[in-house]
């Protein structure tokens, strides 16, 4: 209606009733958000000093760099909180979404330079000659690889599925899939964790162990990175959907984080591919 | 005694600190609209009332692309002080062969120190925050969006910025405190093995903070290709009547989001190297080849990321004191979206003499020679816009004239870079950094003065100082030439790139660079001392056309915004509110 009208053509306000209250273009979330990844950075800064120097204790660097995280997390819940939870049914969809559909395809095209550069780093090394020794004694393939890739496309069929319930108006069943696929995505972080206990624990395969281990826990650490945040957006789908948020027109946040998820599930099976399975044939023989 | 050398810089600082937090409390005053504790609304100069809070919470709080556009502005001003602060000590002590200016103050190390933070603040912390500076204010107004499509994450990117300075700089003021991490001493471009097994913790310090740095620059550019695409009002601005900064700034975004993560990852992989024992760019594993090919993948495009909206603001100032439409509108257009292609696909010219497979070298020269020609295409536009035009010599025009003399002599010594039989003779010497330089003090520098001129009545609803502004228009552009070419020369000559000494027969020269940058100097001071000022005290502008555009029927979007707020705030008596901000959005 009214505020439909005034978005469209007026001077849109996109902070009313934020943090100051009061206003229409003020919020301390973003400000309180830098803080806390300065105080990450800095954290990591100190960390880094007192390994090197003995001017600060290392742990002094932990802990800044843990409260930083605190802060940083405080302050993005705070933006998420006002720009899209609180009148969530009132507020309406502004443009339809189109910019958040937007902004999530634009931030999955960073990932893939991102991973892009771990990759890069592997082929650069295989195309360089490839020994056994690179790998783990008892071989890269575990069966927890194997749970970890079916836990992971089963997660991806659903969320889909969940969103087919919500497209269908069956809300009950929407927050069945979030919630099973949440636990799939926990499952897996839980199996990763597990994969690298036994690599670093029981085979002395750890970050240092050579030129395989660099791009293996590179690139399996970002992707579970990546799976971890997945996480935590599922986990808030699961809490805005219990609160009787999202319907069959208003879904834009389930809709990205599908995207995101879809995309998470992607980067693992190319890199199931090509860093486990593909290290192994190249064992038997280099192309190069 | 350790720590004496650094006081020098710790004074510096000092000074610089006192100048942001001065300039902060003037434009408080300047622009506060509520009286502290009062309840009532004062004269309102600018924009903003009752949906921003009053004095410091208003700015650090603001989620307003404008506000945010200047918060970046100013920024970008201040990292150029640094920058040619940095600049200056080295210049002068390059006016002699030996080590003599620096020797007290930590001598060839210390050289080495400012000229990383000179490379990487004037790119990284002055050039790129002020485009984004401009395109902030200006783009959402350009494209009749209310505001950036992501208002929030719009300030946290510009937050970020001046924190992440914080590390990126503190290597030159934590000594100051006890704190004895050496300054990075890396070069701009990072190489390993030297940056991979360099001593000293600064090198970590400043590598996350540079780390933190590309997040800022990443979210930006995703929030204006969101903006251009998705907030644009479809109707008043078809793609088809999109103007041409908004483009160039859409380029930019899709570069910026490939070229921008590779840079985080292998910082990131960098960092892990020097504290957690991996092997990216150890001798077995990437080596130093990995991180040049990672490097340069994203270094290249980076050039454009910072040339491309440099060339939007000429192609939209320009024409405006030619009065006539810039030239051959879609030929511009397409050049900058195959310059943005093409970009990606010249990394290796800056690695001809790394030994890389000759095959290979071929085809990057070949690629390398072809993008001169989409950038050739936009200086004939601009000649063509310019020829015959009733030509008005504002300061907007001088600098914007000045970018196309200084970009074709940057831009054609570029070209015989790209030749690698030239190249191999002419890499890693004072040739290139001659020709670099044309580009992005001469080029990228020129632009942002002209949009700094062009926008100030917007920005400030001032007029700056004419005479200031004439003279750093002259002192930049003699004394730029004089040191630039100098530089050229002494590439000619043979002088290697990145030394604190020299053979005495390089003397003149470099003495007469130096001059050069004594002039241009010159030119800055005055250039700051004017939006300083003119921002506070100059003479209020007193229409909504300045520069008289509506008779070229060129009174663009901006321009149009800047009208209907104007003619609010007269119809209130200097108030707004939110109902009357409608109405002159919608006209
Ligand atoms: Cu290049």
């Amino acid at each position: 209606m009214a505020t439909e009208e005034s978005e469209d053509h007026g001077h849109f306000l996109p902070a009313v009733r934020d943090w100051p209250r009061g206003y229409g273009e003020a919020s301390w979330w973003p400000f309180v958000t830098a803080i806390g990844l300065l105080v990450v950075y800095t954290g990591a800064s100190l960390y880094v000093i007192g390994r090197g120097t003995d001017l600060v204790s290392s742990s002094i660097g932990l802990g800044a760099f843990a409260a930083g995280w605190a802060v940083t997390v405080l302050g993005m819940f705070g933006w998420i909180y006002q720009a899209f939870i609180v009148d969530f049914w009132d507020r309406g969809s502004h443009n339809g979404g189109s910019s958040l559909r937007l902004g999530m395809l634009l931030f999955l095209g960073t990932d893939i330079a991102t991973f892009g550069a771990g990759f890069a780093y592997y082929f650069f090394i295989r195309a360089g000659g490839w020994h056994t020794e690179y790998l783990p004694e008892s071989g890269i393939l575990t069966s927890v690889l194997v749970i970890n890739t079916v836990l992971l496309v089963v997660s991806s069929f659903t969320i889909h599925w969940a969103e087919g319930q919500l497209q269908k108006g069956n809300h009950q069943g929407f927050i069945q899939g979030l919630l099973v696929t949440f636990l799939l995505g926990v499952v897996f972080i839980g199996g990763q964790i597990y994969e690298y206990y036994e690599f670093i624990v029981h085979e002395g395969f750890t970050l240092t162990s050579g030129v395989f281990a660099s791009a293996f826990f590179g690139l399996t650490g970002i992707h579970g990175l990546h799976v971890s945040f997945g996480v935590l957006l599922l986990g808030i789908l699961l809490v805005r959907g219990l609160r009787g948020q999202y319907d069959a027109d208003r879904h834009v946040s389930v809709t990205t984080v599908s995207w995101y998820w879809h995309f998470v599930d992607a980067i693992w099976l190319f890199l199931v591919a090509v860093v486990y399975i593909g290290s192994v044939f190249g064992t038997e023989f280099s192309p190069f | 005694m350790a720590v004496s050398p650094e006081l020098v810089f710790s004074v510096l600082m000092g000074l610089l600190l006192l100048v942001v937090a001065g300039w902060l409390t003037r434009l408080e005053d300047w622009q506060a609209y509520t009286p502290v504790g009062g309840g009532g609304y004062g004269e309102s100069t600018g924009h903003g009332h009752e949906e921003k809070p009053a004095g410091l919470t208003r700015w650090l709080t603001t989620v307003d692309h404008k506000d945010l556009g200047i918060l970046y502005s100013l920024f970008g001003i201040v990292a150029f002080a640094w920058g040619g602060i940095t600049a200056m000590l080295m210049r002068v002590e390059l006016t002699t062969p030996g080590m003599d200016f620096l020797a007290s103050f930590g001598g060839v190390g210390l050289y080495n120190a400012l000229l990383t933070t000179h490379g990487i603040t004037m790119l990284f912390l002055f050039a790129a925050p002020l485009i984004f500076g401009f395109a902030n204010y200006m783009v959402p107004l350009l494209v009749d969006a209310d505001d950036m499509a992501f208002p929030r994450i719009n300030a946290i990117a510009f937050w970020i910025l001046p924190f992440a300075t914080i590390l990126m700089w503190a290597g030159f003021f934590l000594p100051l405190v006890g704190i004895d991490i050496q300054a990075a001493k890396t070069s701009w471009t990072l190489y390993t093995p030297l940056s991979s097994t360099m001593q000293g913790t600064g090198v970590d310090v400043f590598l996350l903070g540079f780390h933190l740095s590309g997040f800022s620059t990443t979210m930006g550019a995703i929030n204006f290709i969101a903006t251009i695409v998705a907030e644009r009002d479809s109707v008043s601005v078809p793609w088809s009547k999109l103007d041409i900064f908004s483009w160039t700034i859409l380029t930019q975004g899709g570069l910026i989001l490939f070229a921008f993560p590779i840079l985080t990852a292998a910082v990131t992989m960098l960092l892990l190297d020097r504290n957690f024992g991996t092997m990216f760019f150890a001798g077995e594993g990437g080596g130093a080849m990995l991180w040049q090919h990672l490097f340069w993948f994203f270094g290249h495009p980076e050039v454009y990321i910072l040339v491309l909206p440099p060339m939007g603001l000429v192609s939209l100032i320009l024409p405006k004191f030619a009065g006539r439409k810039l030239f051959g509108f879609k030929f511009v257009v397409y050049s900058t979206l195959a310059i943005g292609i093409l970009s990606f696909g010249v990394w290796a010219h800056h690695m001809f003499t790394t030994g890389m497979n000759p095959r290979l070298t071929a085809s990057f020269m070949a690629i390398s020679l072809a993008i001169g020609i989409p950038s050739a295409v936009k200086v004939f536009n601009w000649i063509t816009t310019l020829w015959n035009g009733k030509l008005r010599m504002t300061a907007p025009m001088l600098f914007s004239v000045g970018f196309v003399q200084n970009f074709i002599i940057g831009g054609v010594t570029g070209v015989f870079l790209a030749a690698v039989p030239f190249d191999l003779v002419m890499q890693d010497t004072y040739y290139v950094v001659g020709h670099f330089h044309f580009i992005v003090f001469g080029a990228i520098g020129f632009a942002l003065f002209a949009a700094m001129y062009y926008w100030f009545p917007i920005m400030t609803g001032r007029m700056y100082d004419r005479r200031l502004a004439l003279w750093h228009f002259w002192l930049s552009i003699i004394g730029g030439n004089i040191t630039f070419i100098a530089m050229l020369i002494l590439g000619y000559g043979g002088m290697p790139r990145r030394y604190a000494t020299y053979l005495p027969q390089f003397m003149t020269w470099h003495a007469v660079a130096t001059v050069g940058a004594f002039i241009m100097t010159f030119g800055v001071v005055a250039f700051i001392w004017n939006i300083w000022q003119s921002a506070q005290y100059g003479k209020r502008v007193d229409s909504g056309d300045p520069w008289n555009l509506k008779q070229s029927d060129q009174f663009t979007n901006e321009w149009q915004w800047y009208e209907g707020k104007r003619q609010t705030m007269l119809a209130d008596g200097g108030e707004e509110d939110a109902d009357d901000a409608e109405s002159n959005a919608a006209d």
